[in-house]
This record gives structure tokens, sequence and C-alpha cells, in this order.
């Protein structure tokens, strides 16, 4: 047929676009990438002559192959222009930074979650009636903090107020007061989530009644009396079953002996006049001072003989700038 | 140990944030940096691959005393304060002439570490032609067997991958398809490294015909030291929040004509337990009452017969 013939004609103008290849070759589209895993020509590799040409010829082949794969993927038209859209990727590339970690939740997201309260954020342009325009609620061209002159010019006393108050003073004195119990909050809310998260907890609710009460035993044992005299929460029950031990009023005459004469030994029956116990841990002391300085200066020496020319500055520049650009 | 910097204005603090661990993470980037000792080889293998990975990169105009396989900690400092992912250090030494070094981080610590001597170099500079544009996304070939059988071999074929494609990206303009990377591995130890332009020609169809030109650098790789990843580091680097896993479509099925099912379960109907006392026609009916139904319906029977 004519019309076969003159398509023929045509297409043999221009050069083929399909390629062919023994072991079928693998692409990542996502990643643009194409694996060919056939043998390489060994001998023309080896040949310093003829690499670089075997290398375009063989590269030429295997980007044509992606290409046309490229080519066929469906396409979007948006804003930025003509996009093919990629599939997923295939390969397995490791991340930058870990995954992030879930932060504890604060009381009001506790509650909120739990409730079903959503978070609606308020747009920053309010309609203001006096004007008829739209204006910013804070900032630039926004209405003035409440209570201050530029907002309310006159704050009118209350009914039973007093009427030499000053009502200015007043209202600042309030917003203070809320500023602080939100800081307060705040600081309890990062408090809550540190503890439970140092923990491995993600609420410090989750703390087992257990641990708490373990917590709680051991931290008795600091006084005498194991924590029976101590000030009590206020739904703390009472420690069972410690007590202070002390020993028999009659048993062992011996130990009870040796026991008192030793504490005598100690108060009364020194007869040295320096304090043997306290002279030893001065000059313990006087001994690591003085080797400290010495140890020092001899690290600094190696430091100097090492670096070419001991140039201090740099070295300060170089930790501080992250390293010398 | 840096000292970790509080944020004193809203800016430094958007700053800040943008460096912490995400879920969708920034395109990584690299700190391209000289050692103590270096060749004029050395130094234009470095200025190249800087032009390549612009914007996402950091030139370092100065030498820094490095040594990438003695020292970790000089490695992990350059890499949080520079939030650089990636490192390149070049040297020069008679024991190993004309030494890049590439190493990839996972959070701030070396998760792996490739060294090549660069043989035969072409810069960019010494090819003439057209260069590609800056920041656009190569096309990656990878030739050889080798790739595919060799542990590091696989390992240095991943690593150019993040390197030079690892922006993670839905579409591209095709249009945009300017340069092609082709790295080979040959049988003795040496990646070949080569950098084409393409040029889209005609070819009748609507896939265009590819012909390469060559632009970039081009070096032969021999590869050196080579330190794989640790597997612990390498499976919680891989791991991929369940965000971005993708959904699986539950409870749809297409039959073979082409219908979509769905199920929905009702759960078990308790038969003894309906309520039954407010419908009247379950209620029960005694003798009497059947009566006085069959005399109504006669008595209208009735009726209707007189009527007529």
């Amino acid at each position: 047929m004519d019309v076969t013939e003159i398509l023929e004609a045509h297409q043999a103008q221009f050069k083929p676009i399909t390629v062919e290849k023994l072991v079928p070759v693998d692409f990542d589209i996502n990643m643009l990438v194409t694996f060919d895993t056939n043998a390489l020509d060994e001998k023309t590799l080896k040949s310093k002559t003829n690499t670089d040409k075997y290398l375009l010829e063989l590269t030429r082949d295997n980007t044509q192959l992606i290409v046309n794969e490229l080519f066929k993927l469906p396409v979007n038209s948006a804003d930025a222009g003509v996009l093919a859209v990629l599939p997923h990727r295939k390969s397995i590339l490791p991340r930058e930074k870990e995954l992030p970690k879930d932060k504890p939740l604060t009381r009001w997201e506790k509650f909120a979650k739990v409730k079903g309260i959503q978070n609606s954020k308020r747009e920053r342009m309010v309609y203001d009636e006096e004007t008829g325009a739209y204006k910013p609620r804070w900032g630039y061209q926004g209405a003035k903090e409440e209570g201050t002159v530029a907002q309310d010019w006159v704050i009118p006393v209350p009914d039973h107020g007093d009427p030499m108050e000053d009502q200015y003073a007043k209202v600042r004195e309030e917003k203070k007061g809320r500023s602080e119990t939100n800081a307060k909050r705040q600081r309890r809310n990062q408090e809550e989530g540190t503890a439970a998260t140092l923990a491995g907890k993600k609420d410090i609710k989750e703390f087992k009644k257990h641990e708490l009460q373990t917590a709680i035993a051991a931290s008795k044992q600091a006084t005498a009396s194991l924590g029976k005299f101590d000030a009590k929460l206020k739904h703390e029950t009472k420690m069972k079953g410690i007590t202070h031990q002390f020993s028999e009023t009659i048993g062992d005459v011996k130990a009870e002996k040796n026991s008192s004469l030793d504490i005598l030994k100690k108060i009364v029956g020194k007869n040295d006049i320096v304090n043997t116990e306290k002279a030893v841990r001065m000059q313990s002391k006087r001994e690591y001072a003085a080797n400290f300085d010495n140890k020092k200066k001899w690290a600094d020496k190696k430091k100097f003989e090492n670096k070419k020319g001991g140039d201090r500055k740099r070295d300060r520049d170089d930790k501080k700038k992250g390293g010398k650009r | 140990m840096l000292r970790t910097v509080k944020a004193k204005n809203a800016r430094a603090k958007r700053f800040l944030k943008n460096r912490e661990a995400k879920v969708h993470e920034n395109p990584k980037n690299t700190l391209v940096v000289r050692g103590s000792t270096t060749s004029q080889v050395v130094s234009d293998a470095l200025k190249d691959l800087y032009a390549l990975k612009r914007p996402n990169a950091v030139y370092f105009s100065k030498k820094n005393e490095i040594k990438p396989f003695e020292d970790e900690e000089k490695l992990e400092f350059f890499s949080r304060k520079n939030d650089t992912a990636h490192l390149v250090v070049g040297t020069h030494s008679k024991k190993r002439p004309h030494n890049l070094t590439f190493v990839r981080m996972y959070n701030h610590t070396v998760l792996d570490m490739y060294e090549f001597g660069i043989e035969n170099p072409k810069s960019m500079n010494s090819i003439p032609g057209p260069k590609c544009s800056l920041g656009l996304k190569p096309l990656m070939v990878f030739n050889g067997d080798r790739f595919e059988s060799d542990e590091k071999c696989k390992s240095i074929k991943n690593f150019f991958l993040d390197f030079f494609n690892g922006e993670e990206t839905s579409a591209i303009n095709l249009a945009g398809l300017e340069h092609v990377i082709s790295l080979t591995a040959t049988p003795d130890d040496r990646i070949l490294f080569r950098t084409y332009s393409i040029e889209m020609k005609k070819s009748g169809l609507k896939t265009p015909r590819v012909e390469l030109a060559e632009m970039g650098p081009n070096y032969d790789l021999k590869m050196k030291r080579v330190n794989v990843p640790k597997l612990d580091m390498w499976k919680s680097a891989v791991r991929v929040p369940k965000e971005v896993k993708p959904k699986k479509a539950k409870n749809i099925e297409v039959d073979e004509m082409g219908d979509k099912y769905g199920r929905i379960h009702l759960g078990k109907q308790e038969i003894d337990k309906i309520q039954t006392r407010k419908m009247k026609g379950l209620r029960k009916r005694g003798p009497d009452d059947k009566e006085d139904a069959e005399e109504d319906t006669a008595a209208k029977k009735q009726k209707v017969d007189e009527e007529e």
C-alpha cells in the first residue's frame, strides 16, 4: 500500500528509538535511574582509546530506554508547566535524620482529645464596624491592647466599684496575673512532659502505682526513723512493715561493750594533737592540685609541638565557625 | 561538643525548626572540603562536584586538617554545624595520590565512607560545549553486573544514587532532563564516572531520539578503602514513618465482571432478644379473637351480598 511505504520512508529519515538488549534493563523511574546488568565489553574497557566512545554509546542506549519509559508516564498540567507524574520509589535510601519523636501531650491537648475539641484558627483580619473595613486583629495597623488608653479611651467605673480606683491599673494587674498563670501552666506541662519521657512513658499518669511506691519507700530511708514522722502528702498511706531497727537491751554484753568503747575512743580517746584523718585528706587534695597544673602544661606543650607554627588563634576560629571556610 | 543554641527571635526559631528531624526531610546538603595537602587534580574535582551539587552544597575555600578514616569526631562536628548529610574530602599524599573520600551521615554520625583515587581526570572546563543548568536532577545509569553481585559495589551504587538523586520528587518536567551521569563498574575495582549532556532529537514519534555529548567531569575512580554501613544503623536509617507508608485500601474487591464490592458486617442477630412487645401484628391471638375476626369478615361479606 502506498500509505505504509510513505510512512516507512518518512520514518527512515530519523534514527530509531528502540534499543536491543540481551538482559532486560531494570529501572527505578522515581529516581530516573537505569540499572544495566549486561556483561561489559572488557577488551574495549582495557584499551585507552576506545573506552570513552564505548561508554558513550552504552550510556546513550540506556538513557534512551529510560527516556522511553518517562515519556509513557501520565502527564499533569499544573501552574509550573507540564509535569510527568512519577511512581513511588523502588530503591531504599537511608534518611538524613532520625524519625521525629512524638512530643508528650499537654494537659489541655489530652482533654481536647477526649472531648473531641478541634482547634480552629482565627483569621488575622477582623471586620471593623466603625470604619467598615477589614483591619488586622493584632500587629501593624491592628487593634491596640485592651485596657490601654490607645484602645479604650474611657473605662467606666463598675456599679458598686470604688470611684477613686485606677481602672487602667486594674486591667493591667489582671492581665499580668493571667500571663503568670499561663507561664506556670507552661512550666508544669514541660516538667510533666520531661518526667514522662525520661521514664520512657508518654504520660505522667502512666507511672505504675507500685513503681511510685517503691520510689517513695527508697526515699524514706534517708531519715533514721525511716520516714515515720515525715510530712505526708494528701492521700499517702502509712508505710507498713518498715521500722527503725534497735539493738536488744539485754543480750550480747560483749558486743555492747565494744561498740560503746569505740564511740568513746573516737570522741575522747585520741592521744594525737594532730587529727590524722583530716591531715591525710588535706595532703591528698594538695597533691592533686599540684599535679593538675603540671598535667595541663604538659598536655598544652604536646599540642603546640604538633601544630605547624602553633597558631592558637586559627584553632579558635576553626572551632567557632564549624571548620575553616 | 556544641552547646545547644536557643532561639532569641522568631527567625532563629524557624531556622532551627527547619534543621530538626522531620517526617518529610529536606534535600541533603553536601560539604566539599579540602584536606591538609591537595593536588590540582583533586581541587578541580572538588570544584566540579560542588558545581554539580549546587545549591545544596557548601564549599570550604580554606584547607582543613581532616583525616576521614581516623578522625570521625571532626566529620561529625562538621556535619552537625553545617547541617550536611554528605561530605566529600579531597587529599593528596604520596601513599594515596589524588584521593577523594565520600562520607554519608545518619543523624550526624558516620554511616558509610568510600575512598577513591582519581585517575584520568577531565574537568568540566577542559571539555568544550554546553553545560547543564543549575540545580536540575540528573538521569543516572549504572552499567555492569558488579553493581548487583559485589557487596561493596552495591553500597557504592546506593551511595551515588543518594548523593546525586536523593531528593524526593513526585513529578518532573520532561523538558528539564538535561544531563546524565553514568557509572560503570569494571572487574579491576574501578568505577568509570562519566557525565554527558542530553540532546533530544526528532524521531518522528512522540518519544524523542536521545543523543549525548560529553559534558562534565570524567574520572576513573579506583576503589580504595570502603566502610559499608553497619547493619543496625542501616536498619534504623531506613525506617519509614507511618505517615509516609502507602495506605492499603481495605475491603474493596473487584470481581471478574469489573464490579466493585465491599462488605458490611451486621453482627450476630439474637432472635430471642428481639423487641416484640410493641408490634401489634406479632401479638398472640386467643380462640375468641379468632371467631370475632371471622364474624367480622363474614358480616362484611353479607353486607356486600345484600347491597348487590
